[in-house]
C-alpha cells in the first residue's frame, strides 16, 4: 500500500537548498551576468546616465557624425529670449532684480557664461551672490553640454530644448556615445583570449594548487600517521603544534614569514653561518614560499581529519596485519590508506577548490609579484582587477569574467573527482544491510 | 472664575506647544560627513574643516539661517589608505551611504566625474572670487577634467630628490658645488647618469652599505613616474584628444635607469622594492644612503621623528635630473583635492560648497602645510607668517613650478598598472629592459586598443 507521500524530506532538504541558492547559485548566476558588461568604477553600477561633455563631442567628430549635428551638440548659449526670461521670473530672484533684468537683457545673447556675469554685473539690481548669478545662468542656458539625463526620454527631451531633431538610427547612436554607464558586451571575453598574461596565470594557479596540494596532503598524512605510532601524550602535543598555522591570524602568520625571509632575518643569519650571503629569500624563490606558507596552513586541517581517520580503523585489522607479520610501512600501505580512501578523496577535493579560490596569503606575502604576474595565481587576479587597484579604477565587469572561469574549473574539477574516487561506490549501501 | 477656566482650558495646549516652541528655537542640525586620507600629520586635512564649520556657523547666524553645521570625519592612514578609500568612496556613494565631502587624488576625479558620484564643483562655488582667485594657476589644470573644473586643491607638494651633503663633500663636492647642485640639475647638466657615477663613487668609498648608492621610494607610487618624465618625450597624455601616451623612447630610458642602478652599477638593492617604510625612513635620514628622492612632505617625518636636526645642513634638495638629452629635469606634484559627492543634496550641496571655501583661506590651510610639511595652494599664503617662517616651504614651494602632475583619464588605473609591472620585472632582473618595454607595449596594445597612443 502507497500511502500519501511524505513532505518531510522536503521540508529536511529547505534550509540547505536555501542556502545553496542564497550562496551559490544567485552568486554564481550574477557573477555571470556582470561578466558581461563593461561595468568598473569609472561606469557606475547603477543605472543609465547620458551626458554629453567635452569628450563626447571629440568622439563625435572622430567617429564622422554630421559636423552641423555636433556643432549644434556642443553649442552653449545664454539667451535672454521669451523662454529665458519666463524661467529667469521663476528662479526665485527677488522681484527688482527680475525687473531690470527684463528691461535691460531682453533678447540679448551671450556666448560664455563669463561674458554673462560680466553683463549682470553692470545691473544696478544685480543677483549680488553668485548663487544667484548661478540661478540666472541655469535659466538662460541653452545647452545640452555638462547636463545628466537618467532615462533615454529625458535626454530626447534635452535634444528637443536645444531644437537639435534627429532620426530614431541616429539617437540610438548618439545615447550609445553620450551613456557614460556600463553596457552589455563580450568584450571580456575577447580581451582575456588576447592577453598574453592569461595563460600564465593558469599556469602560474596550474603550478601553485599541484604543488600545495601534494604538499598539503602529503604532509598531513605523514604528520597523521607518525603520531599515530607515537604515544598519546606525544601526538597530541605535535598535532597541537601543527595547528598554530592555521590558528594565528593570517596577517600575524605571513609576517612571520617575512622576518623568516627578510635579508636580516632569521634564514639570512642561520645561512651566514655556514657563508651565504644574506638575501630576501622571498623575492628570490617565491613560488617556494608561497608553497610552504600555504602548505603548512593546509596540511594541519588535513592532520586532523587523517588522524580521526587512522583511530577509527578496527584494532583488529591492524593487529591482524601484525600478526599476519607486516611492517608499519606495509601496515600504512595494505591495510590504513586504502581505508581512507574517503577521507583522502575529501581533504584532496576540499583543498583542490579552497587553493584555488583562496589568494589571501599570496597576496599578503607576494601580492602576486615580484615582477610581471610571477606569483599571481586566477583568484588573486579576480581580486586586484575586481576590487583592487592602486589608483582606484576597479573593473567589476573584467573581474567577473575571471571569476566565471574559476567557477566552471571548480565545477569541472569536482565531477573530475568524483569520477576518479569513485563516489558511487563510497557512497554504496554496505552488503550487509541489503 | 472666567479666566481660571480658560487657563485650564488651555493649559493643555500650552504644554503641548511648549516644546514644538522649543524645537523651532533650536537651529536645525546639519551633520557634514567628511572623508580624508590622513596620518596623524595630515590631521588638519579633516581638522580645519571642523575649524571651517565653526566660522560658518557664525556666518549663518548673522544671515539669520537656522542651520547648524558640525563634521564628523572618518580619516584613512596606514599602508591601505589609498585603496580603502578609493573603493570604500566608491561603493558608499552608490549605496548612498558616502560622504559629503571627500578629499581624494586629483587622479581620481575622472574616474568618479565619470560615474557620476561628484558634482563639478565650478557650478557650486565662485571660483573668481576670494580665496580661488589667488590659488597658484597652475593647479587648476589638474583640479579640471573633461572642460570642468571639479575639485579645489587641498594641498601642494614636490617629490624632490635628495643627496646626502657629507657624503658628496667626502667625494670631492665643495661647499659651492654642493649649493650650485639644484640649479645645475634645473639646468639639465646634472643628469641621471650622473647620479649613479655619483652613488657609485659614495659606495665605492664606503660610505654606504653595497645597495644604498641610490635608494628610490620603497614601495609602489605616483614618485617612479618621474623617471619617465625626464625622458626625451615623456610626455603621459596627448591634451587635444585627451588620451594616455605611452612613448616606448622614454619608457625604455626609464627602465634603463633603473636596471642599470641594480645591475650595472648595483647601487640599488636588487630586493629594495616592497620594502619597510620605517626601516627607509630612519636609514636616509641618518646618512645610510647616498641618493635618494622623497617628497616635500619627507622633511616632517626626518625632523620629528627621526630626529634629524640639522636638515638643511646635511641634506640637498633638488628636481629629479633630466634623464639625458632631449629630457628635462622635473618633479611629480599630486595635489589633494576637495571634492563634492553626490550624497550631499539640496542645502546640504550648498554649506559644503561654503566649507571648502572656508577651509581654503590662507591661514586654514597653512595649519596643514606646516604640521604636515605639504606646499600651500594660494600666493597669499606665503605671505601667512606661519608659513613663510617655514624654510622648508618657503624653499620648496620653488619646486613647484617645474612641476608635472599624473594625467586625469579614466584609464589611468589600468595603464599604471601595465607600467608598474614592466619596472619591477626589469628590477628583479626577469626581463631585459627592452623586453620589459615590449611586453607592456604589446599588452597595452591587446588590452586597452586605442585607448592609448603608443608612439
Amino acid at each position: 500500500m502507497r500511502g500519501r507521500r511524505s513532505l518531510l524530506p522536503v521540508w529536511f532538504m529547505l534550509p540547505a537548498s536555501v542556502a545553496v541558492t542564497v550562496f551559490f547559485v544567485i552568486p554564481v548566476f550574477m557573477t555571470f551576468v556582470f561578466s558581461f558588461t563593461s561595468m568598473s568604477s569609472d561606469t557606475g553600477i547603477l543605472g543609465n546616465r547620458y551626458i554629453v561633455t567635452e569628450a563626447t563631442i571629440r568622439e563625435l567628430t572622430e567617429r564622422g557624425v554630421d559636423a552641423d549635428l555636433v556643432k549644434r551638440l556642443g553649442s552653449r548659449v545664454f539667451a535672454f529670449d521669451q523662454a529665458g526670461l519666463a524661467a529667469v521670473g521663476k528662479s526665485g530672484l527677488k522681484p527688482p532684480v527680475v525687473k531690470e533684468i527684463e528691461e535691460k537683457l531682453a533678447g540679448a545673447v551671450f556666448g560664455s557664461e563669463k561674458e554673462l556675469f560680466a553683463a549682470l554685473k553692470s545691473l544696478k539690481n544685480r543677483p549680488r551672490s553668485f548663487r544667484d548669478r548661478k540661478a540666472v545662468s541655469k535659466a538662460v542656458v541653452n545647452t545640452i553640454v555638462n547636463r545628466e539625463f537618467r532615462t533615454a526620454t529625458g535626454f530626447r527631451a534635452g535634444l528637443a530644448s536645444i531644437n537639435v531633431e534627429v532620426d530614431d538610427a541616429t539617437f540610438d547612436r548618439l545615447l550609445g556615445l553620450v551613456n557614460t554607464s556600463w553596457s552589455w558586451t563580450t568584450k571580456n571575453y575577447v580581451e582575456l583570449l588576447a592577453s598574453d598574461f592569461t595563460l600564465k596565470i593558469l599556469a602560474n594557479t596550474m603550478f601553485y594548487v599541484f604543488f600545495t596540494l601534494i604538499f598539503n596532503v602529503g604532509f598531513a598524512l605523514v604528520l597523521a600517521l607518525a603520531t599515530f605510532y607515537m604515544p598519546s601524550g606525544q601526538s597530541k602535543f605535535f598535532r597541537a603544534v601543527w595547528l598554530i598555522p592555521r590558528i594565528s591570524p593570517s596577517v600575524i602568520y605571513v609576517m612571520l614569514w617575512k622576518w623568516f625571509t627578510f635579508d636580516s632575518g632569521f634564514m639570512s643569519y642561520f645561512l651566514g653561518t655556514f657563508g651565504v650571503a644574506p638575501e630576501n629569500w622571498l623575492n628570490e624563490y617565491p613560488w617556494t614560499f608561497v608553497i610552504f606558507a600555504n602548505g603548512f596552513v593546509g596540511a594541519s586541517m588535513g592532520m586532523i581529519i587523517f588522524a580521526s581517520a587512522v583511530l577509527a580503523i578496527p584494532r583488529d585489522v591492524l593487529h591482524a596485519a601484525e600478526v599476519d607479520g607486516a611492517y608499519p610501512w606495509q601496515q600504512v600501505r595494505r591495510v590504513i590508506l586504502p581505508m581512507m580512501a574517503w577521507p583522502i578523496l575529501f581533504v584532496t577535493s576540499y583543498q583542490t577548490l579552497s587553493l584555488l579560490t583562496s589568494f589571501e596569503y599570496i597576496l599578503l606575502l607576494t601580492d602576486g609579484g615580484p615582477g610581471f604576474f610571477t606569483t599571481e595565481t586566477w583568484a588573486l587576479n579576480a581580486y586586484h582587477t575586481a576590487l583592487s587597484n592602486y589608483y582606484g579604477n576597479l573593473r567589476y565587469g573584467f573581474g567577473a569574467t575571471l571569476a566565471v572561469v574559476l567557477v566552471v574549473v571548480g565545477i569541472a574539477l569536482s565531477l573530475l573527482y568524483l569520477r576518479l574516487f569513485d563516489f558511487k561506490a563510497l557512497v554504496a549501501e554496505p552488503p550487509i544491510e541489503s | 472664575m472666567k479666566f481660571k477656566r480658560l487657563i485650564l482650558a488651555a493649559l493643555p495646549a500650552i504644554l503641548f506647544a511648549l516644546p514644538t516652541a522649543q524645537a523651532l528655537a533650536q537651529a536645525q542640525e546639519m551633520e557634514i560627513v567628511v572623508w580624508a586620507p590622513a596620518d596623524q600629520n595630515e590631521r588638519y586635512r579633516f581638522e580645519a574643516v571642523a575649524l571651517a564649520a565653526n566660522v560658518l556657523n557664525e556666518e549663518l547666524k548673522i544671515e539669520g539661517r537656522d542651520i547648524k553645521v558640525t563634521v564628523s570625519a572618518r580619516s584613512f592612514a596606514g599602508s591601505q589608505t589609498w585603496q580603502q578609500l578609493k573603493q570604500g568612496f566608491s561603493l558608499a556613494v552608490e549605496a548612498g551611504q558616502g560622504p559629503h565631502i571627500i578629499v581624494g587624488g586629483h587622479e581620481d576625479i575622472p574616474v568618479w566625474g565619470n560615474a557620476g558620484l561628484i558634482y563639478p564643483i565650478e557650478e557650486y562655488i565662485d571660483l573668481e572670487a576670494w580665496p580661488f582667485v589667488d590659488v597658484f594657476p597652475s593647479l587648476w589644470p589638474i583640479m579640471s577634467w573633461n572642460g570642468q573644473i571639479w575639485g579645489v586643491p587641498q594641498d601642494a607638494e614636490s617629490r624632490p630628490f635628495f643627496g646626502w651633503i657629507p657624503h658628496l663633500k667626502a667625494i670631492g663636492y665643495s661647499d659651492a658645488d654642493v649649493a650650485a647642485l639644484p640649479e645645475k640639475v634645473k639646468s639639465g647638466q646634472y643628469t641621471l647618469q650622473n647620479v649613479l657615477e655619483d652613488a657609485k663613487k659614495i659606495q665605492d668609498k664606503g660610505l654606504v652599505e653595497k645597495g644604498y648608492g641610490f635608494y628610490p621610494r620603497a614601495t609602489k607610487g605616483g614618485d617612479y613616474w618621474q623617471f619617465y618624465a625626464v625622458q626625451k618625450g615623456g610626455d603621459m597624455i596627448d591634451d587635444t584628444s585627451g588620451k594616455l601616451i605611452l612613448d616606448k623612447g622614454a619608457l625604455l630610458g626609464y627602465y634603463q635607469f633603473f636596471y642599470d642602478a641594480v645591475f650595472k652599477y648595483e647601487v640599488t638593492k636588487k630586493n629594495h622594492l616592497g620594502m619597510e617604510w620605517d626601516q627607509w625612513y630612519n636609514e636616509v635620514a641618518n646618512g645610510k644612503a647616498g641618493l635618494w628622492h622623497g617628497g616635500t612632505w619627507h622633511y616632517a617625518r626626518y625632523t620629528r621623528r627621526e630626529g634629524l636636526d640639522d636638515f638643511f645642513g646635511t641634506v640637498m634638495f633638488a628636481l629629479i635630473p633630466s634623464g639625458g638629452a632631449g629630457g628635462k629635469a622635473t618633479t611629480l606634484t599630486h595635489p589633494l583635492t576637495y571634492l563634492i559627492s553626490k550624497q550631499a543634496k539640496g542645502e546640504e550641496l550648498e554649506i559644503a560648497a561654503r566649507l571648502i571655501t572656508i577651509v581654503s583661506e590662507p591661514r586654514l590651510n597653512t595649519l596643514h602645510a606646516i604640521a604636515s610639511a605639504h606646499l600651500g595652494i594660494t600666493n597669499a599664503q606665503t605671505k601667512v607668517s606661519q608659513y613663510s617662517d617655514d624654510r622648508w616651504t618657503a624653499e620648496a614651494t620653488d619646486l613647484l613650478k617645474s612641476a608635472f602632475a599624473l594625467p586625469n583619464s579614466v584609464d589611468f588605473g589600468q595603464y599604471d598598472t601595465l607600467v608598474w609591472k614592466g619596472l619591477t620585472a626589469t628590477w628583479s632582473g626577469d626581463l631585459s629592459p627592452q623586453d620589459a618595454v615590449d611586453t607592456v607595449v604589446k599588452e597595452m596594445a591587446a588590452t586597452m586598443g586605442n585607448k592609448v597612443i603608443i608612439r
